[in-house]
């Protein structure tokens, strides 16, 4: 290479350093025990204003208990609910009820005022929304924040393998000294789904209010019949939610294992031969194609379908792009982790600063979705479609705009300069920063359809976030283990070693 | 210093000598060697970039992202004041209702009138302070230097003596040297 360096590529083999270990524990730790005490400390019902008052309470609970124990009933119970305007029959209704419906607040879970709240008719400035929904169980505060967690782990091991084949179909060489971490990153995908899939296994019927409208199996003309949620019953029901991403996952899965094994096959072949490399390109083209356009099913049903009346038709390109920006973060704090750490002797300030490009890059593309899905509503005249926007803009105003400054703003300023995106200080913190944030973006698409107005993010969503990032950090660094630190036989190896992006 | 770096120019110099090389890694080499003796190496003409040269010659970071950064804020002000003035001052419509001050709508057409004054104005600025913008007379040393020779260009008048410079640029591998006085090439 005519760039008057000499550089030695040598293999590297990664022991995990006692700092992650440590780290990885007192992570895992401090997560368990701010997720015991968010949990224990949390009242039921936690975070709902006046949503408790009066009769709510006693339509609340029939449903609850219709729900649990008599399905015959459910019907008539679920018509008591829908008249919850009229009080007298509320009180009646409590009357009847006050002796079976006094134990267990605890076991929510059918919310019969979630098919009220978007039946009104439609008035001359879109539908009025009403945030009357009815406080959650304390399993399901939890389940929801393990759904939140998860998915955004999920989101974070899936764009990770992303990057990896990224760099394979556009035949790029710089990279290549870095390919091992998101090749560790993306074994997390397996723990990650299995932690969402429990969540919304034991949850969905809490979670997704549309699973409750679908067990009451209401037809036209029935009080509370729902034209929306009947509509889209045939994609929403519990069988295309628990089975359709599990197909997908387990297809990102295979897929991610093909790449390692062809990854381990390129470290025993011989230098030169190119065969596999080939091979590895046609892989990642696969995966690019699967995950891009079927990203989007996973996340409808899991996040989108939170507000079933709603709909947005770039949803799946906004959780790529907070996917997207969030791995890259991650594949940037783990690569500086592993130098300091004096491992990646060939990553240089030159692939840090390419790294740091990304992040800055793909915190303004996410802005640009993020705007541009309101944009659409906005543009075409769609008041329907707010119901999403205005729960976010009026009950959770602050978590609106600091998303908006966490995600864009902070990143823009920093990382605009060339200085800031070669500092390993400025791009450590504004990693962190972007993957809180976008921690906090994926909160924000849930809670708020989940739980109403009112949430806020807890001890337990942010002891969940470190538990299982504890547990992140441990799977991915082990999975550095498993084979050299660099892939000593690939073609752009030579290339990647000199990358040099110029003064 | 003007718009154009008149720096780059070659014009109203003295004597300069030319070394015409075939391979990046004898520029490279003699380059630093030239470097390494303390000369001022004027400029080198290449017909790509050389991956570590610019760090070899010394050369400073250019301000061309300070440039792009003012573009960008030129660009975004001169479309607020468009828009302002199209859609709120001279004839305001009335969409659906929909306010006209500052709304989402705006944004897109920011951000591209931002991106557009931003690349132009980068685009022109960078070749025109290059002497490379059209219309600016090209001064090439060597009628092969966009092709396939590059070249280093010295002061005769220079911390090092000629006969160094000149032995250097040989030891090299320059395939030519040449001395140029006011616009004329002679082969040493």
């Amino acid at each position: 290479m005519g760039h008057g360096k000499d550089i030695k590529i040598a293999q590297e083999q990664f022991t995990v350093p006692a700092k992650g270990k440590k780290f990885a524990m007192i992570f895992m730790a401090v997560g368990a025990l701010l997720t015991a005490v968010g949990f224990f400390t949390m009242k039921s019902g936690d975070g709902h204003h006046e949503a408790t008052a009066g009769g709510h309470h006693a339509t609340e609970q029939h449903a609850e208990e219709s729900h649990a124990e008599e399905a015959h009933a459910e019907e008539s119970h679920a018509e008591e609910a829908h008249a919850e305007e009229s009080h007298a029959e509320e009180s009646h209704a409590e009357e009847a009820h006050a002796e079976a419906v006094k134990h267990e607040a605890s076991h929510a879970s059918a919310d019969a005022h979630h098919i009220e709240d978007h039946n009104e008719p439609t008035e001359a400035f879109g539908p009025r929304v009403k945030y009357n929904r009815k406080p959650k169980s304390k399993l399901t505060t939890f389940l929801t924040s393990l759904m939140v967690n998860g998915y955004f782990y999920l989101l974070i091991a899936l764009a990770a393998l992303f990057f990896y084949c990224v760099q394979f179909i556009a035949n790029a060489g710089w990279a290549t000294v870095l390919l091992r971490v998101p090749l560790a990153i993306a074994s997390f995908i397996p723990y990650a789904f299995i932690l969402v899939f429990i969540a919304v296994l034991f949850g969905y019927s809490d979670i997704y209010h549309w699973a409750h409208y679908n067990h009451l199996g209401l037809e036209k003309g029935q009080e509370g019949y729902d034209k929306i949620l009947a509509g889209k019953s045939a994609f929403l029901n519990a069988g295309v939610l628990l089975v359709v991403p599990a197909v997908l996952v387990l297809i990102y899965f295979l897929m991610g294992r093909k790449l390692t094994k062809l990854s381990d096959a390129e470290d025993a072949a011989e230098k030169g031969d190119t065969s596999i490399f080939k091979s590895t390109i046609k892989w990642s083209a696969g995966y690019a194609l699967v995950f891009g356009f079927l990203l989007s099913f996973i996340a409808w049903l899991f996040i989108m379908s939170v507000d079933a009346h709603w709909f947005s038709t770039i949803f799946g390109v906004y959780n790529f792009a907070t996917g997207w920006v969030t791995a890259l973060s991650v594949i940037c704090l783990l690569t500086l982790f592993l130098k300091s750490q004096g491992f990646l002797k060939l990553v240089t300030d030159e692939h840090i600063h390419d790294l740091g490009k990304f992040m800055f890059a793909f915190s303004v593309f996410w802005t640009y979705i993020w705007l541009s899905q309101y944009l659409l509503i906005w543009y075409a005249q769609i008041p329907e479609e707010m119901i999403y926007y205005q729960m976010r803009f009026e009950n959770y105003k602050i978590n609106f705009f600091f998303n908006l400054a966490l995600n864009f703003i902070f990143p823009f300023l920093v990382l605009m300069t060339r200085n800031g995106k070669r500092s390993r200080w400025v791009l450590g913190i504004t990693g962190s920063i972007i993957i809180l944030g976008h921690w906090h973006d994926v909160w924000l698409m849930v809670n708020p359809g989940v739980f109403g107005p009112g949430q806020q993010v807890g001890l337990l969503d942010l002891g969940l976030f470190m538990l299982i990032g504890g547990g992140f950090v441990y799977v991915v660094l082990n999975a550095l283990t498993k084979r050299g630190l660099v892939a000593t036989n690939h073609p752009y190896i030579e290339e990647s070693a000199h990358h040099d992006v110029g003064v | 210093m003007g718009l154009v770096d008149k720096g780059l120019s070659l014009r109203n110099r003295g004597r300069l000598l030319v070394g015409v090389f075939e391979d990046e890694d004898h520029v490279m080499a003699a380059t630093k060697a030239l470097r390494s003796k303390g000369t001022d190496i004027l400029d080198i003409y290449t017909p790509y970039p050389i991956h570590g040269l610019e760090v070899a010659l010394g050369v400073k970071r250019s301000n061309l992202s300070v440039v792009a950064f003012l573009c960008g804020m030129t660009g975004f002000s001169l479309v607020i004041l468009m828009i302002w003035y199209m859609y709120v001052h001279d004839w305001p419509m009335l969409i659906g209702n929909k306010p006209v001050r500052f709304t989402p709508s705006w944004v897109p057409i920011l951000f591209e009138g931002t991106v557009l004054c931003t690349a132009f104005g980068m685009g022109i600025i960078f070749f025109l302070r290059n002497r490379m913008l059209h219309g600016i007379q090209p001064e090439l040393l060597d009628d092969r230097q966009t092709d396939d020779r590059m070249v280093i260009v010295v002061e005769a008048d220079n911390n090092v003596d000629e006969a160094t410079m000149l032995q250097t640029m040989k030891e090299a591998g320059a395939v030519e040297l040449r001395e140029r006085i006011g616009g004329v090439q002679t082969v040493l």
